[in-house]
């Protein structure tokens, strides 16, 4: 109940509090603190009801249905905390609860100065209303007799909970959701900013209050992308960091248009121009936070996703709808009321080699690049069909050449207006450094042009930002955000350069103790069997470390790639090892484990007591186990030596016999001994396993002698594994970091320039 | 330059963009079909269907391959090769996307997607402990 409320109250304290700061807008500045008194009851509600909600986890309160569908009591805390957000209404819950932390923020930044606090808050207390509208509709504290009446009577406690989903059972979990979602949160700042601006007629000031925020977006947003390719890169073993998949392209489209609105603000802090730019981005990188928010949960994607949540139902997916709807409207609304001066703002005059113009350009491919994502992620949606992966690699190859280049001359330009010749000779030093890097790779066999092309542009803009962030820290070190973040990037690019491009795989078969004949990839592999192993998250499910010794110009060392049958999720999960190396990492994926066996899957058939089955013309069937005078579970049968058959019936087109293979256990080893009818001897009758706890149940293998199937033609156990080397990964793990370093050195120098 | 010339550049420039990704987007872009559909097809396409339990499947350990058999939506039965091993949870799929081409008789696949849907959801009658008896799995 006191969810339900605390959610409720927020709801209706949000929209009062859109009421009353809008009332200010209009003139009315007595209302000005009761706008702020119900934004603040609105934002103590929602962080309330988190608070509560959590408690409900941490305390295993299984009626309910939200927490008993995704916890469980074995779950240690970071994971069991981590179950707030595992399902749909929790990831509301969880991006409502940021939101309202931000405003608390928010509020009492724009309540300093005159930075437009009526116009901010009243759209920003207008996104909270939508999410906590969301989460009455889709509550995560609906008890579980509430969510499936008629099937639980009230009242009913689960003893258990179902447990969280083991792909979800990682150390990232904890941390990649709630940063990806306070970017995505974040966003909605500079949004309410821009909406503010147009509504209060004033076009100047806005870009300095927006400023840190953004790059708070960016720097949170980009954090969190990128923890979710390590993710899928180092735990669920997807082989790569990156697979142009509709939930990775929906976060990443509002992030590279969050990092083009930071680089034309810049340009109009520094020459005024660019204001409808500006507006206009920091505008779209919201509305693509919530088209990205409809994609993956609206259940619209579910065909061409592995990772799409599942169909919310029909009020959900309209509300989304309304949401989304609303918000475009609002904002196009707006721009038509201010059409008149915007079209008088002037279009600011300037010269092609100046920085603005670099930096304007970089924004345009920022948001080619944005397009063709968006594009490809959306098509399903229009036509029965997908799109493969290597579109996004077609299309965003040059575009990225063209971000690196721009980017290393757009540092090179002035303000304003460059000498021509000052420019040239400046480009001189850093374009033959990174001509000279570039052959030196073509000779280790970069040999693909345009791959080339992209390391010589990612090492140009390398050089001259290595150059200038060397200078600059020396003399102001507040300064050197956006050369580190730079460098950052360039990083990334020779990153993926190396990890993607010139990655080797191969698939091995390894059979127990047996070293791989020839070495591939140049390291020899021998698998040396499984060992079982606790997790302390889950001991529902036996996990297994299958070792495998590497050997290479003789060092050795094991390596453990895990495999598991998932209760949960009614299948075999996978985990890959990876060995790190400085140049390099040691990719190791299982893929299977292969049994040897006698027959082939179509010959084996498990009957039930007095069950038939058809093969060929006859029909067989399971009559009883003939246990031939020994007991049941008795002293033989522990000893390990003993004999036991199947009695089965056989009716062919001329005969009914009744036969009885046998197995026959020595010190625990099985032996088949078949038989087969006298009448009929094209076929073989194999008597191999018994089934005793779930009913009596037989497993015999009829095998065709005509035409005999040898099983899998495995001879030992076999472990098959997907093998690969990822060079200079580390680089774009490193170039992350930096990159992230960059937008926070930059955050604090723009807050610094706000109270200057 | 002149304004005018600046336009033109631009123009250019995006009817060129527009051009280069409207060509290379046709070519990437992967079709839901059907086997017989398939067979006419020269590209990579998508053919969701179930796999045929009673022909079983196979890993070859030698070439690294997994076989079985796929009927489509329409009840074509489709040999499919599989470059790898089989996937995960592919005996409780509830259907089968598999992603390749048609190629001397059978499908290739270069990639396979189990299909799920009841994973993440759950019934009134598993919160009171009566789930059904999972399928016992065989290696």
């Amino acid at each position: 109940m006191a969810g339900k409320i605390l959610i409720y109250a927020a709801f209706f304290a949000s929209i009062l509090s859109v009421v009353t700061f809008f009332m200010v807008h209009l003139g009315k500045e007595k209302y000005l603190k009761f706008g702020r008194l119900f934004f603040h009851i609105t934002a103590i509600s929602i962080i309330s009801a988190s608070i509560y909600l959590l408690y409900l986890i941490l305390n295993h309160h299984y009626e309910f249905a939200y927490i008993w569908e995704h916890s469980n009591s074995e779950l240690q805390l970071p994971l069991l905390i981590s179950t707030f957000y595992a399902g749909q209404e929790g990831s509301f819950m969880l991006w409502t609860f940021m939101t309202a932390v931000i405003g608390i923020f928010l509020l009492n930044y724009v309540s300093k100065g005159d930075r437009l606090e009526p116009q901010v808050m009243s759209i920003y207390a207008l996104v909270i209303a939508f999410l906590a509208f969301i989460l009455i509709l889709k509550s995560p504290f609906l008890y579980v007799w509430d969510k499936w009446p008629g099937d639980v009577e009230i009242g009913f406690i689960p003893e258990k909970g179902k447990g969280l989903n083991p792909l979800l059972q990682n150390f990232w979990m904890s941390i990649h959701p709630p940063t990806l979602f306070a970017g995505f949160s974040s966003l909605a700042v500079p949004f309410c900013f821009a909406i503010a601006t147009l509504m209060k007629n004033r076009y100047d000031d806005w870009v300095k209050f927006s400023m840190p925020w953004l790059l708070f977006s960016g720097g949170v947003l980009g954090l969190g992308i990128m923890m979710g390719g390590y993710w899928a890169y180092g735990v669920l073993g997807w082989g790569g960091y990156w697979a142009w998949d509709p939930v990775e392209n929906s976060s990443f489209i509002p992030w590279l248009v969050t990092v083009a609105a930071v680089h034309t603000m810049i340009a109009q802090k520094r020459t005024g121009g660019y204001k409808k730019t500006n507006l206009i981005l920091c505008i779209l990188s919201f509305l693509l936070v919530l088209y990205s928010t409809f994609l993956t949960r609206s259940g619209i994607l579910g065909d061409s996703s592995v990772h799409s949540f599942v169909d919310p139902g029909q009020e959900v997916y309209l509300a989304l709808v309304v949401f989304i709807s609303f918000f475009i409207l609002l904002a196009i609304g707006t721009l038509i009321y201010r059409r008149k001066e915007l079209i008088a703002l002037n279009l600011h005059p300037n010269k092609l080699l100046s920085r603005e113009s670099s930096l304007f350009l970089g924004t345009i491919t920022l948001c080619a690049a944005a397009l063709v994502i968006t594009a490809g992620t959306s098509w399903p949606i229009i036509s029965k069909g997908s799109v493969d992966a290597t579109f996004y690699n077609k299309m965003n190859l040059p575009i990225a050449i063209m971000i690196a280049f721009i980017n290393g001359i757009a540092l090179l330009l002035k303000w304003k207006t460059t000498p021509e010749k000052q420019f040239f000779k400046s480009l001189m030093f850093p374009l033959i450094l990174a001509l000279m890097v570039t052959v030196g790779l073509v000779f280790v066999g970069v040999q693909d042009f345009l791959i080339a092309l992209f390391a010589l542009a990612a090492l140009f803009t390398f050089f001259i930002n290595i150059e200038i962030a060397v200078n600059i820290v020396r003399k102001n070190r507040g300064q050197a955000g956006a050369y580190i973040a730079h460098v950052g990037l360039a990083l990334v690019f020779l990153g993926i350069i190396g990890s993607s491009k010139y990655s080797k795989e191969e698939n091995i078969s390894l059979q127990l103790n047996t070293p791989t004949p020839v070495p591939a990839l140049g390291y020899t592999f021998t698998y040396v069997g499984a060992t079982p192993f606790e997790d302390p998250n889950n001991k529902t499910d036996t996990k297994y470390h299958f070792n495998i010794k590497v050997e290479k110009d003789g060092k050795e060392m094991t390596m453990q790639p895990i495999m598991y049958f998932s209760e949960f999720s009614n299948g075999v999960m996978k985990n890959p090892d990876i060995a790190n190396f400085p140049t390099r990492d040691l990719y190791l994926s299982p893929m299977g484990l292969e049994q040897p066996s006698q027959f082939s899957e179509k010959d084996i058939h498990e009957m039930k007591k007095g069950e038939e089955v058809k093969v060929g013309d006859m029909k067989v069937q399971f009559i009883d186990f003939d246990f031939g005078g020994i007991e049941q579970g008795g002293k033989e049968m522990q000893s390990g030596n003993f004999m036991m058959g199947a009695t089965l019936k056989v009716t062919d087109s001329k005969f009914t016999e009744t036969i009885s293979p046998k197995i026959k256990y020595t010190n625990g080893e099985p032996e088949f001994i078949p038989a087969g009818m006298t009448g009929n001897e094209n076929y073989e009758f194999f008597f191999t396993k018994m089934n005793v706890t779930e009913g009596a149940i037989a497993t015999v293998a009829i095998v065709d002698k005509r035409n005999p199937d040898k099983g899998n033609g495995v001879t030992e156990e076999t472990l098959v594994i997907t093998a690969s080397i990822k060079p200079f990964i580390n680089v774009l793990w490193i170039g992350t970091v930096v990159l992230v370093m960059g937008f926070v050195v930059s955050i604090f120098r723009r807050r610094k320039e706000l109270n200057s | 330059m002149s304004k005018q010339a600046r336009i033109i550049v631009g123009v250019i420039i995006i009817v060129v963009f527009l051009v280069v990704g409207f060509m290379s987007f046709m070519d990437s872009k992967i079709e839901y079909v059907n086997f017989k559909e398939a067979e006419s097809r020269q590209r990579t396409v998508e053919v969701k269907g179930q796999w045929v339990k009673d022909k079983g499947e196979k890993f070859d350990v030698k070439d690294n391959t997994f076989t079985f058999n796929m009927k489509d939506d329409f009840g074509t039965e489709m040999k499919v090769v599989f470059d790898g091993a089989k996937p995960n949870n592919f005996e409780v799929a509830e259907a089968v996307v598999v992603k390749g081409k048609m190629k001397d008789g059978y499908f290739h696949a270069k990639d396979i997607l189990t299909k799920c849907p009841s994973k993440y959801e759950a019934n009134g009658s598993d919160v009171k402990g009566n789930e059904e008896k999972k399928p016992e799995i065989k290696n």
